[in-house]
């Protein structure tokens, strides 16, 4: 879930550098001598239709963060599950060791003459 | 459930400082964009409008403001883009210091993660552990009924 709001404000970040790309194009295309008024209305369509998403996308965060902020620290901690995990782990590597010392002691002993 | 929770006044402060930017900011960028336009509107000649050397000084001038107020209101449109940017990154924070619910679906995914993996380590490590009780049972049978012993 954090996930997809962070992607969600990231896409608003591309939506403001398109913002100012269609802006960029269409004075652009004001400045030539004639103009392509296909070209103007598609990026005035696309200049608008991004203000409104990003002004509605981000009016949307601010709202759900008024929601659920409580203006205290988080105190949670995976730190009792790590530190059990972390353990276990050692146990399986103290096992191999022990397991390649028993190997190496029942290999047979190649005796030359 | 009464969704108004009582904030404190940095928070509340915080989220309504974040409101004003965005609004401030989309209305420079909606302003700004509509001024340069306005400003690269060219009037339409006339019959009537016929340049003297003065007429033509006065229009030089006129054209030459346009130009420079253009360039300013072109800046303060990339200005409000970026004020915008930095408001982003702003939320971003803030949604990941403040975002409880999601903080903690991720505590407990992570905490439902690292608990089944100890799990499957002990669980192989208990198997293990059974099969070489096995096969040590056969060795010491094998070796105390042996004349090495």
């Amino acid at each position: 879930m954090a996930n997809e709001r962070l992607r969600a404000l990231e896409d608003v970040e591309k939506e403001i550098a398109t913002i100012l790309q269609c802006a960029g194009n269409i004075v652009l295309e004001l400045s030539k001598d004639k103009h392509n008024a296909s070209l103007l209305d598609r990026q005035l369509v696309q200049f608008q239709g991004s203000v409104n998403r990003v002004e509605s996308e981000l009016s949307g965060q601010i709202r759900y963060l008024t929601q659920v902020a409580t203006g205290q620290p988080h105190e949670g901690s995976t730190y009792s599950a790590r530190k059990d995990c972390q353990m276990a782990l050692n146990r399986a590597e103290y096992a191999k060791v022990k397991l390649g010392e028993l190997g190496r002691t029942c290999e047979p002993v190649t005796i030359f003459y | 459930m009464a969704n108004q929770r009582v904030l404190p006044q940095s928070k509340e402060s915080l989220l309504q400082n974040y409101n004003k930017r965005l609004k401030d900011d989309i209305r420079s960028i909606l302003d700004n964009f509509t001024e340069i336009i306005k400003t690269a509107k060219i009037e339409e000649e006339t019959q009537v409008a016929r340049a003297t050397q003065a007429e033509q000084d006065h229009y030089e001038m006129h054209v030459r403001a346009a130009n420079i107020r253009e360039f300013v209101l072109a800046d303060q449109l990339v200005r409000a883009g970026e004020s915008l940017m930095k408001l982003v990154s702003d939320l971003k924070q803030f949604l990941i210091l403040n975002d409880f619910p999601s903080v903690n679906d991720a505590i407990s995914l992570q905490n439902q993660q690292l608990r089944s993996l100890q799990e499957e380590c002990d669980k192989k490590l208990t198997s293990l552990r059974d099969e070489i009780a096995i096969d040590l049972y056969e060795l010491e049978e094998e070796y105390y009924s042996s004349r090495y012993k």
